[in-house]
């Protein structure tokens, strides 16, 4: 690779597909106000300081010491910049150096305090192993603070890079892989979608930086020695239910995905929404999606996805889904401040890249059924599938900017290019069939742009 | 004139339908029953060719047990049953000779049992001379197990049986077998030749099928004698029978089903969770590891080399998961969690509170699955079975240790508790130390006696699926009893020893011995490899306890009285 040429990755976000400058935001398309931001954030810290001394003291009463870590309010914090960038187009916007700043801070920076994840805690203990379909909230998964009081989710590695998803496996109790976080938000980056939160890979301390920290009496249980002398840890009811085993550190240090998280519901409330193109979730059932081709005509009929470009933003992340192999897109969830033209967030990513033999063609159900996609998106498909911006190319330049790389095997690479290439063909019989202008749309938002 | 023709010949056509169907009819059942004789009427005529192939199916269990034994039958599946057969008619003192020692048997029965095993011993030989290269080869290999088995250590005599020894009195208790009503059954639906022998109606040991006969064989001293043709027997029946049902057992912590058999034996059914090449992945702890069916196989073959006779007969099979367990089953639990994988196989995953969920899901391919069957031990009504813990049991908690983990003085405390400070005990459960040493077993919380026997009987060793999880790692733990007590038998002692020359050594012996099962090979080369690296590993230790103890304190010569037993046993 010559450098005059430079790398694939830069050129490919200094071409003009990728440099559309958006509209200038008018603070109703923008997810935050920062007098409120930094108001709430404010609170938030002087409540924490209050409650920390508070669990120290309960903790030194069962001879524990929980290590007193100060928390450094900055106003110019990586996250906190990070929200305020959120608006109605995307997470954050094409150059941000603002992302790549936070993803350097959640490489390095302290971590001061863990805990277990809202929806966990909102399931109270409840666990039935009874349930084939376990909620989400049952997985292990580990919401960290950092010193600059930003927050991230932590996934442990929990399969190697090479394995696959066993062939008997249905999509719901396949693994969470956290290399496929990881590379769920660089591909969502190379493709301009910008709706996945950032994440990076981070080797953790289990003991230092878990366990020693955590103010949860509940999390430290959960904690113990191998026989491997190996510090685990588990989530409770899958432990209980024996349908799966432990993490463990090697001794201490284990791998994970660090994903940056979303500004606090009570300020940006999201709603969730189940997918169009939803599984049955269940041995046998089939949705009717899977059994009647004429599908999309009825969800074309039906609010909100009979206006706007709702539908399209669905088809969007049917390829996005397409392209990692993830079958697990349930749900999907927006700003409520958007309304519905907002785009939609791609959280939880972590059952992709789990085939790079496969290809789950049903994925892309959405592209097929209803014919339609964004003119945008078509175009920097396109532009992936040459040579010189060739999406493996560009994701493997991308992933080796991570810590844990290579994040992704070479088989998993070529997948994508192989998929990408059958996006494009499907686009293509659906123009054969219906001719470009009924398939290729320009939606209202990028109009402008595209055609500049 | 012609209407009246007409009308009679209408009268004659309803005649001839109503006769037609009064004997289809009358028919019909005796069809369906295979009846053979066909009426003389014409009509009945269109329903002959049907009526004889059903006529042919109904076997009772004898006959095919016998053809079993005789493996006279073309096209018999099992190669390696057959190579078990061959091997026992290679021994000099093979069925005929062996029996002489089953003396509970032999008391029972009348000379009359000889004489069904000659004919057999012959198709044998006739057998042996169709063998393929491939058998060639494994015949050849079968020297070092057959000299194995000529060594005079191999030859030692039982102490005299008395009714007291035996678990069963063939004459008083067989009768009251809760299977006796099937023992009626075997007999009406037995052939009527063998009823001609019996006119009484008694039915002799000869016809009892072979789940029973090992029961009978049972004695203090060993589940089952060294070259008894039963096991040889009761391995093909576990492999070839029919499965009549299938239910969960209950209580254990992984998924077993129990199996019930055409001749109505029964056997444990343990799946194949793990692929032979997978090893225990090092952060597991013992309690949590996976029961391996291999393990079960090999445990039982490695049991019958050491020539402990405390393990179960264990054979493996491919079971058809559609007809042999989800067809036969009234277990609704089990039944409702089957289900189609996304890779288009069968797959279920039970109840049971270790690895039963759909994560852990059991799948064939597309719809066989491989498990092993252990035949059963004598019913508990019958046969009362006392568990004993194990006086070195591990925790079983994450954190915390145990007794003799941290007490390094801890077997001269349980050398002065009973049953230990007498009899054998201690001596055997060195024994079952060694066998779980050499197969990695840690999980050996508890052992069976038979109560009938009270003290001063074996151990049974039931239970061995979580052997050979690493072939990577020995646990030296699992010898501490060993080295904290310091005792052996003399006649283990010279076996282990024996085991670990060139010409026995125990992974070849071990080797062949597995290919005689249907799902060879059941061990990969390192778990075979590491049985001798473990085998020397109790030499030493053994070695060592000699040297700071002094011989006589460390062997228990348990050799006396077998002057040199296997000269008038061998010729």
């Amino acid at each position: 690779v010559s450098t005059e040429r430079g790398s694939k990755l830069e050129r490919l976000f200094r071409h003009p597909l990728y440099n559309i400058r958006p509209p200038d935001l008018g603070p109703e398309e923008q997810l935050l106000q920062e007098d409120e931001l930094m108001n709430y954030c404010k609170r938030k810290v002087s409540r924490w300081e209050r409650l920390k001394k508070f669990y120290i003291e309960a903790a030194a009463a069962s001879n524990i010491t929980i290590p007193d870590h100060p928390v450094t309010f900055d106003p110019e914090a990586s996250w906190l910049q990070f929200h305020l960038g959120i608006s109605r187009y995307a997470l954050y916007s094409g150059d941000d150096s603002i992302i790549d700043r936070l993803l350097r801070d959640m490489q390095t920076a302290t971590i001061i305090s863990a805990d277990f994840t809202q929806d966990e805690k909102a399931l109270k203990g409840a666990c039935d192993c009874s349930q084939v379909v376990k909620p989400s909230g049952l997985h292990l998964k580990l919401a960290l603070k950092l010193q600059d009081f930003g927050k991230a989710m932590f996934k442990p590695m929990r399969q190697e890079r090479h394995e696959e998803t066993p062939e008997n496996f249905f999509y719901f109790v396949d693994f969470q892989r956290h290399n496929a976080e990881i590379a769920a938000f660089h591909l969502d980056r190379v493709l301009d979608f910008r709706r996945v939160p950032p994440v990076t890979g981070r080797f953790i301390n289990v003991t230092g930086e878990i366990l020693d920290i955590t103010h949860n009496e509940e999390l430290r249980s959960v904690f113990f020695t191998s026989p491997a002398n190996n510090t685990c840890f588990f989530a409770k009811c899958l432990y209980v239910c024996k349908s799966e085993y432990a993490v463990c550190g090697h001794p201490d240090l284990l791998e994970g995905s660090m994903s940056a998280y979303l500004p606090g519901l009570s300020i940006a409330p999201r709603i969730s929404i189940p997918n169009p193109w939803i599984r049955a979730y269940s041995f046998t059932g089939r949705e009717e999606w899977e059994v009647n081709p004429l599908y999309c005509d009825n969800v074309k009929k039906l609010y909100p996805y009979n206006s706007g470009n709702r539908l399209l933003n669905i088809i969007d992340m049917a390829i996005f889904d397409f392209l990692t192999g993830n079958m697990d897109r349930h749900h999907y969830e927006i700003f409520t401040k958007f309304g519905d033209d907002g785009f939609l967030l791609h959280l939880d990513n972590a059952r992709g890249f789990g085939r790079h033999s496969h290809d789950e063609v049903s994925i892309l159900a959405p592209l097929t059924q209803c014919c339609m996609i964004k003119r945008s998106t078509l175009f920097r498909l396109k532009l992936l599938a040459q040579s010189e911006y060739r999406l493996s190319d560009v994701m493997r330049e991308s992933l080796s900017r991570d810590p844990l790389t290579p994040v992704l095997t070479e088989e998993h690479l070529q997948a994508l290019d192989r998929r990408l290439g059958h996006v494009l063909r499907t686009v293509g019989n659906c123009v054969k069939k219906l001719g470009e202008p009924q398939v290729l749309i320009t939606d209202f938002v990028e109009s402008s742009r595209v055609t500049s | 004139m012609i209407l009246f023709r007409k009308f009679r010949v209408l009268i004659l056509m309803v005649f001839l339908v109503a006769c037609t169907m009064h004997i289809m009819i009358d028919l019909l059942p005796k069809l369906e029953k295979r009846a053979a004789g066909s009426s003389s009427s014409a009509g009945g005529g269109g329903g002959c060719s049907c009526a004889h192939t059903p006529g042919e199916e109904p076997r009772s269990w004898a006959k095919q047990r016998s053809r079993a034994a005789a493996a006279a039958e073309p096209g018999w599946p099992n190669k390696h049953s057959l190579r078990l057969l061959q091997d026992f008619s290679n021994e000099p003192n093979s069925n005929l000779t062996s029996h002489s020692r089953e003396k509970v048997t032999e008391r029972a029965e009348s000379g009359k049992r000889v004489r069904p095993l000659q004919p057999d011993s012959e198709k044998r030989g006739l057998m042996r001379d169709t063998v393929s290269g491939q058998k060639q080869r494994a015949v050849q290999g079968s020297s070092s197990l057959k000299a194995l088995y000529e060594q005079p250590l191999y030859k030692t005599d039982l102490p005299h049986l008395s009714e007291d020894d035996t678990l069963f009195n063939l004459n008083s208790d067989v009768r009251f077998y809760p299977k006796a009503a099937g023992q009626q059954e075997w007999h009406n639906e037995g052939n009527v030749e063998e009823e001609e022998y019996s006119p009484t109606g008694e039915a002799t040991a000869e016809s009892y099928p072979n789940w029973l006969r090992f029961h009978i064989g049972i004695n203090r001293y060993e589940l089952y004698s060294r070259h008894n043709p039963v096991i040889g027997a009761l391995l093909k029946d576990l492999v070839s029978q029919k499965i009549t049902s299938v239910a969960m057992k209950s209580g254990g912590t992984q998924l077993k089903l129990i199996m019930s058999f055409q001749n109505y034996g029964q056997a444990l059914f343990k799946p194949m969770k793990q692929t032979r090449e997978q090893e225990t992945p090092p952060d597991f702890f013992y309690f949590s590891d996976f029961e391996r069916h291999n393990a079960e196989i090999a445990a039982f073959h490695l049991d019958r080399i050491l020539d402990f006779r405390r393990v179960p007969p264990v054979a493996g099979r491919l079971v058809n998961m559609t007809r042999e367990i989800r067809d036969v089953t009234r277990d609704k639990k089990l039944w409702r969690t089957f289900f189609v994988s996304p890779a288009n196989n069968i797959c279920f995953y039970g109840e049971c509170s270790y690895y039963c969920s759909t994560e852990h899901a059991l799948c064939g391919k597309p719809d066989q699955i491989e498990g092993s069957l252990a035949a059963f031990l004598p019913d508990l009504a019958l046969a009362k079975r006392k568990t004993w813990r194990n006086p070195w049991r591990r925790s079983y908690h994450k954190r915390k240790k145990a007794e003799w983990e941290v007490d390094p003085d801890y077997c001269d405390e349980v050398k002065q508790t009973p049953p230990y400070d007498r009899g054998t005990r201690l001596l055997d459960i060195m024994d079952m130390t060694i066998f779980d040493f050499l197969m990695g077993n840690m999980d050996r919380h508890h052992y069976e006696t038979f109560e009938k026997f009270g003290n001063e009987t074996f151990i049974i060793h039931l239970d061995n699926g979580r052997g050979f999880g690493k072939h990577s790692h020995d646990e030296m733990s699992i010898l501490v009893p060993l080295t904290q007590c310091c005792r052996v038998k003399r006649s283990t002692y010279l076996r282990l020893q024996l085991l670990a020359k060139e010409e026995f050594k125990l992974s070849s012996l071990m080797e062949e011995s597995l290919l005689q099962d249907q799902l060879t090979p059941v061990l990969i080369q390192p778990h075979l490899e590491a049985m001798d690296r473990r085998l020397r590993l109790v030499l030493k230790v053994l070695a060592d306890c000699v040297e700071k103890e002094g011989f006589p304190s460390v062997v228990e010569n348990d050799l006396d009285g077998q002057p040199s037993s296997h000269h008038h046993q061998a010729h």
